[in-house]
Parts: C-alpha cells; sequence; structure tokens
C-alpha cells in the first residue's frame, strides 16, 4: 500500500532551477511533486537530484505525456516506466491531465482539450480506470485551464469532469488555478465549477500563477505569484474538505525560498 | 483490459487540430505571428467564439505555444548557439529543425537530439551569418557552438554506467579491439573559445546575447566529462585528443602507429611514453566505456 500524505499538507514542484538550492537547511514542506517525464529516462543527473530529495521528502508523480484522451494507447513501456518511478519513490499517487497531447506520432507538449461530450466521457473514464489499474495506486485527472471551448460541447466543464472520475472511481487533481483561468476565458462561475466537486475523492490541489494578456485571454504561464482571486478560490475549497495543496512554478521562477514563502501563504488564507 | 479506441469524429478533429500547431508561425511581419487567416474552416468553426477573441484567435493560443515551447526547449539546450545567432535567426533555424523531425514521445528534450546535424544541412561552412545584433559571423564558429551544446546535451543526459577500467589480463584485447567513449563524456575541438563560456552557462540563469571572441590561432580540444551531476571541463594536448580518436577506431598498436606517423619527426621520440601516460590517466578518468570490435 502506498504511503499519503496528510490531508492539510503543502508541497512544491520539484524544478531543476531550485536543485542547487536544495540542502540544508532543507525547506519547510510535506512533499515535492515530480514532473513525470522528466525522471523516466535513465540519465543520470536528474536521478541524483531526485535521490536526494526522496531520502528526505515523499514524492507524488505528476505526468504531462499520457495522452489520455488521444488517438492512440499509450505504449506498455511508458505505463511500466511511470509504474516503476512511481514504485521508486513510492508515490502516494500519480496524476496526469482530462486531454490529449499529441497526434499522428508527434507530441505536441501541450495540454489540448476535448468537447465535452458524455462519449467522452465514458473513453476518458475506461481509459482512466485502465491507467490506475496498471500502476496499481491512486490516479487523479486533472482540469485543463483552456482557450478554447468546442461548439460540440453539450456538457459543461464540471459535469464532464465529475462524470470522469465518478465512472472511473479514479481522483481528482483539482487545479484552482485552472478553474479561475478558464472561468475567465468562458465566461463561468467558479463557484459552480467547485460545487459539482466530490472534495472526498481530491487527491490534491494546484494552485499557480497566470498571465493576463493584451487581448484579455488569460494564459496558464505559471510565472507569477497565486493571484487573489485564485487564493479566494483555493480558501472556499479548502473549506469544504482540506487536501494536499501543491504550488506549481514553471517559469521566470524565484529563489526557492520565496517559492516556499508563495506556497505557505496557503496557511493564512485557509485559516 | 483494454484501451478503448476513440471515435472517428475525435480522430478527425485532432488530426486537423495537430496539423494547425505544426504550421510553423509566419516571419514576414519580422515577428512571430499565427497566421489565422490560414486555418482551415472546419477547425475554426469547430471551436466557439467569446466575448473578446474569435474562434481562430482562440485556436491561435494554441498555435503560438506549440512553437515557443519548443523554441524555448531547443534555447536551453543550445544555449551558446541561439546567444550567439540570437534568438530570431535561432528561431528560424530552431523551426526548420522541427518541420524536418517534429518531437515523438514523451521526452521533450528529444528534440535536441539532432540539432547540430540540422544546422550543418542549414548552412555552409565557409559562408557568414548575420546576428539580431547585425554582426557578420562565419558559419563555422556557429556550427562550433552547436557541436559544443550538442556535447553538452550528450553528456548531461547520458545514463550512469561503470566506466571500463582494464587490467593485466586486458592486455590482448589491446591488440585487436579498439575503445568506445563513455556516454558521459564527449571530446570536443573548438577553434573560438566556447566550450569555457558554455560551461559557465550551466551555472547562469541569464539569457544575454554573447559575442564571438576571437578564432584561437590553432584548434583547443577538450575532454568534456560528467560526475553525479556536475560537468566539468578537462585540456587536451592535440595529440592527446587525436590518439583518443584513433582508439576509437583501431586497436592500440595501429593507433600509436597513426600517431607517430602524424607527429613531426620531433616529437616521435617521446611520443610513445606521451601516449602511455595520456591512456593510464584517460582510464583513470574512466571515460572509457568498453572494448569494442574495430571498424570495418
Amino acid at each position: 500500500m502506498p504511503r499519503s500524505l496528510a490531508r492539510d499538507a503543502l508541497g512544491l514542484g520539484l524544478r531543476t532551477r531550485h536543485y542547487r538550492e536544495l540542502a540544508e537547511p532543507w525547506p519547510e514542506l510535506d512533499y515535492f511533486e515530480i514532473i513525470s517525464e522528466n525522471f523516466l529516462s535513465d540519465a543520470e543527473g536528474p536521478r541524483y537530484h531526485l535521490d536526494r530529495v526522496r531520502e528526505r521528502y515523499p514524492i507524488v508523480l505528476h505526468g504531462v505525456g499520457l495522452n489520455l484522451l488521444g488517438p492512440a494507447p499509450p505504449t506498455n513501456d511508458y505505463l511500466d516506466r511511470i509504474a516503476a518511478l512511481a514504485e521508486l519513490v513510492d508515490a502516494p499517487f500519480v496524476t496526469d491531465h482530462l486531454c490529449w497531447t499529441g497526434a499522428q506520432g508527434v507530441s505536441h507538449h501541450d495540454l489540448l482539450p476535448v468537447p465535452h461530450v458524455p462519449e467522452l466521457v465514458e473513453l476518458a473514464a475506461a481509459r482512466a480506470r485502465h491507467v490506475q489499474q496498471h500502476l496499481g495506486r491512486p490516479f487523479g485527472v486533472e482540469n485543463l485551464s483552456s482557450y478554447v471551448e468546442y461548439t460540440a460541447s453539450s456538457m459543461t466543464e464540471w459535469d464532464f469532469y465529475a462524470g470522469v472520475v465518478e465512472r472511473a472511481g479514479c481522483w481528482f487533481m483539482l487545479d484552482i488555478n485552472n478553474i479561475y483561468v478558464s472561468s475567465q476565458n468562458h465566461r463561468f462561475l467558479p463557484a459552480d465549477y467547485l460545487a459539482r466537486i466530490d472534495f472526498s475523492r481530491v487527491l490534491q490541489a494546484h494552485i499557480a500563477g497566470h498571465t493576463r494578456e493584451p487581448s484579455g485571454i488569460i494564459v496558464d504561464t505559471h510565472d507569477h505569484p497565486v493571484a487573489d482571486p485564485v487564493w479566494q478560490l483555493y480558501a472556499g475549497a479548502f473549506r469544504q474538505q482540506p487536501f494536499p495543496t501543491l504550488l506549481e512554478w514553471d517559469d521566470h521562477i524565484p529563489p526557492l525560498a520565496e517559492a516556499v514563502a508563495e506556497l505557505r501563504r496557503a496557511l493564512a488564507v485557509r485559516a | 483490459m483494454t484501451w478503448p479506441s476513440s471515435p472517428e469524429w475525435l480522430l478527425e478533429l485532432q488530426s486537423r487540430f495537430g496539423e494547425l500547431l505544426r504550421t510553423p508561425l509566419d516571419r514576414s511581419s519580422g515577428r512571430l505571428r499565427a497566421g489565422t487567416e490560414g486555418y482551415r474552416p472546419a477547425l475554426v468553426q469547430a471551436a466557439r467564439a467569446g466575448a473578446t477573441l474569435s474562434s481562430a484567435e482562440r485556436l491561435a493560443v494554441y498555435h503560438r505555444q506549440y512553437w515557443f515551447r519548443l523554441f524555448s526547449v531547443l534555447q536551453g539546450l543550445y544555449p551558446l548557439t541561439s546567444r550567439l545567432v540570437g534568438y530570431w535567426h535561432f528561431n528560424a533555424f530552431a523551426a526548420h529543425h522541427v518541420l524536418q523531425r517534429p518531437p515523438r514521445g514523451f521526452d521533450i528534450d528529444t528534440i535536441g537530439d539532432d540539432f547540430e546535424l540540422s544546422l550543418v544541412q542549414q548552412l555552409t561552412e565557409n559562408a557568414t551569418v548575420v546576428t539580431d545584433a547585425q554582426h557578420r559571423i562565419e558559419a563555422s564558429a556557429v556550427l562550433d557552438a552547436a557541436r559544443v551544446d550538442a556535447a553538452f546535451h550528450r553528456v548531461t543526459r547520458a545514463p550512469r554506467r561503470e566506466p571500463l577500467r582494464p587490467g593485466p589480463a586486458d592486455a590482448e584485447r589491446f591488440q585487436d579491439s579498439c575503445l568506445r567513449l563513455s556516454d558521459s563524456v564527449a571530446l570536443v575541438q573548438e577553434r573560438w573559445p566556447l566550450c569555457e563560456l558554455r560551461l559557465s552557462f550551466v551555472e547562469q540563469q541569464s539569457d544575454e546575447a554573447v559575442q564571438l571572441a576571437e578564432r584561437w590561432p590553432e584548434p583547443r580540444h577538450w575532454l568534456l566529462a560528467r560526475h553525479a551531476s556536475k560537468l566539468g571541463l578537462l585540456a587536451l594536448e592535440p595529440r592527446e585528443a587525436e590518439l583518443f580518436g584513433l582508439l576509437q577506431r583501431l586497436p592500440l598498436e595501429r593507433a600509436l602507429g597513426e600517431l607517430e606517423a602524424a607527429a613531426p619527426t620531433e616529437e616521435r621520440a617521446r611520443l610513445p611514453e606521451r601516449a602511455q601516460a595520456w591512456l593510464a590517466r584517460s582510464v583513470r578518468l574512466g571515460i572509457w566505456a568498453a572494448f569494442v570490435p574495430p571498424q570495418k
């Protein structure tokens, strides 16, 4: 049985920018999250740092390459590597996104949306169930931030997302920033989204910063501190039922102490 | 349990979307622009317009992201090359490379694997390249920079393997085998001072432009090696680098013979002794991975 995280745990996404700062005194964090694909090869460098970190902190896996709703199934090699990595770090859980990332043999390395229709709820649920069985540990699917909606959609994103989790028997990897970003881009109320979430099935929540472009669209850039409206949403969600909280920062990454301080704002926000 | 198939309509949608993403950004205006006017109507109609942006403009967000993500990864893997020519020109080389070799698989960094070969196809050794700063630099300097970046890329990504530690019992193998260099080291030749500059980037976060220093009177040789997560450079004598190159395709005795034949007369007397020392040091440093059959 994989270990578990405390429901109020605070974690940070492990980034190469912080490798050199990760030393005594080690930061006051409950866990780290790694991007799975950065550690799937047998390159020595990433493994060296992973070993240093996993000696001291629990580690959870967050993938960006599963291509859950893509045209082709993931190779067994890919799933086996994810499973082996999860085993190596004894990950409490593994997560990836409710999206497609590639087609026609090309990986677009982006998290692309699909139309929200019942047919794809069934498809995504069946595939997520398969992944969870293969991994042998809890698997969470993350809601996207998106810039496009499809005319073919016949249901809300939150009904789509919740439907997949319910039918798959998997878990929510709830990204609060993504809810906010999409709510602004597609004009819906984030409260409606959160009302559909069964918080007893939230493995973890992500918080992050974003950028509003001159056109008005908000892009999920992970290059700023968490915006106030996102903190407000986060506080409301956490009060429903606590969950482990993870700060993602992927561009213009500040020094480690600054990132940890930003994460620890969660303690005040949710008090 | 099987992986259920996608419906045809979704495959069709993803095929069109993927095609759009992989269409190069337009450079004609002097900045990189998503050419929304060329988007296929069927895909544009499948996307919903919003209050402030049309459906095509919404698709363009993903279009730009695809290219800028790959440009950014290549700039990160080839910092010397990109900062030497400037990002505008570098991105043009990168776009050509990505079109020829779009990313496949889960590891985005593999996009850098053959980039220096792509530059060889795109540049003529004796030509000049105009940089973003409007400097004119020799194409061979850009290619050298790309080779240096590529060596760092390969060495950084190499798995950990136990090096070859030949002992007395291996004496015979030196007679009929050559040596394979470890993946965690690279032999690099430079005609401009590039390697030490590149090593400094490992420690920096800066992306400022760099200017090419004066060309060396003679090429210099380096051993780039990784230990755990750290990279280091060791200067090699030209003859030493030549020996290491020969040992990768010839058994020891023949390699020494060729080395001696190529050396000026005044160097020959001391060459066997020096070669012995270089070889001993290379084994101590663990730069060899295995004995392998000589190349035909």
